[in-house]
């Protein structure tokens, strides 16, 4: 949840609001592929026959999302960028208990 | 008769892990009917429980704020703002085994799927809600841009594993100057 990842401002947004975009350096992007432990999965399994919250893959999805994040900033820190604008996520599972998750965005510099 | 102990040790460690399998299958195969029979009582009850808990927090939310934070539009006509990023919140939801039975039925009469569209819609809810929650944590005067994506954590291609729909909720957090 940090509003600046490294230095590098990342926003939903096409503008950053009430900043001007200088440069675009083109399309960053990060990912990254988790799962839980057995145990986790045995819990899910269970909580799953109650219905409602499955709290331990909110858990891992969270977690997921960050490393893709922090990826995808790590990329337009190698272009030089200031910002990410315009910031996508998407979702797939691959097999029942472990997701991808995609974070992609536009590098730009802003002043 | 001294390597008694270990061949024993030996054939203990490569049958244990398959008893246990054993045990534990056992033990599901003995238990799940009053499992389910357990969820079926509860399950409507947690889950109007649930909505009830959401409903209130986002009432206390929009009376302390006096507003909604969140809105889906582009703050970039916004000249007076100061500090921006990115908040998000996420959950998994999933009906359980008594609502998947319902919903078969209801799958044959064909129509409204009521009790999924109520599972998922209290999902969202409570995903929103969260959002609203963080974005006030870290400090955010406004959501702008929010964007609602859900996915379905168990594959298309597997029947089996757990039956869950993620609900996620992403904006960028504006703070006014």
């Amino acid at each position: 949840m940090e509003q600046v990842v490294n230095g590098v401002l990342v926003v939903n947004t096409e503008t950053i609001p009430g900043k001007l975009i200088t440069e675009t350096l083109g399309v960053v992007s990060g990912s990254t592929v988790r799962a839980k432990h057995l145990g986790k999965d045995i819990f899910a399994g269970l909580k799953n026959i109650v219905g409602g919250e499955l709290s331990q893959y909110t858990e891992l999805l969270q977690e997921s999302r960050q490393e893709a994040v922090g990826r995808m900033v790590a990329d337009a820190m190698s272009l030089g960028a200031t910002a990410v604008v315009n910031v996508r996520f998407a979702t797939s599972a691959i097999t029942a208990g472990a997701a991808e998750l995609f974070a992609y965005g536009t590098a730009v510099k802003y002043e | 008769m001294a390597d008694f102990p270990l061949v024993l040790l030996i054939l203990g460690l490569c049958l244990g892990p398959l008893l246990l399998l054993a045990l534990a299958g056992t033990l599901w195969s003995v238990l799940y009917p009053f499992v389910f029979l357990w969820g079926m009582l509860t399950s409507g009850r947690n889950l109007d429980n649930m909505i009830q808990d959401t409903i209130d927090r986002e009432r206390a939310t929009k009376e302390s704020l006096g507003r909604d934070p969140l809105t889906t539009v582009d703050g970039g006509y916004r000249t007076d703002v100061h500090d921006t990023g990115l908040v998000y919140a996420s959950g998994v939801f999933g009906p359980s085994y008594w609502h998947l039975l319902i919903a078969w039925f209801n799958n044959l009469f064909g129509g409204t799927v009521t009790i999924f569209q109520k599972v998922i819609s209290a999902g969202r809810a409570e995903v929103m809600q969260r959002l609203r929650e963080n974005a006030i944590e870290a400090g955010w005067d406004d959501v702008v841009n929010v964007r609602i994506d859900t996915a379905d954590m168990t594959p298309q291609s597997s029947g089996r594993g757990v039956k869950g729909v993620e609900v996620f909720a992403y904006g960028t957090g504006v703070r006014y100057s």
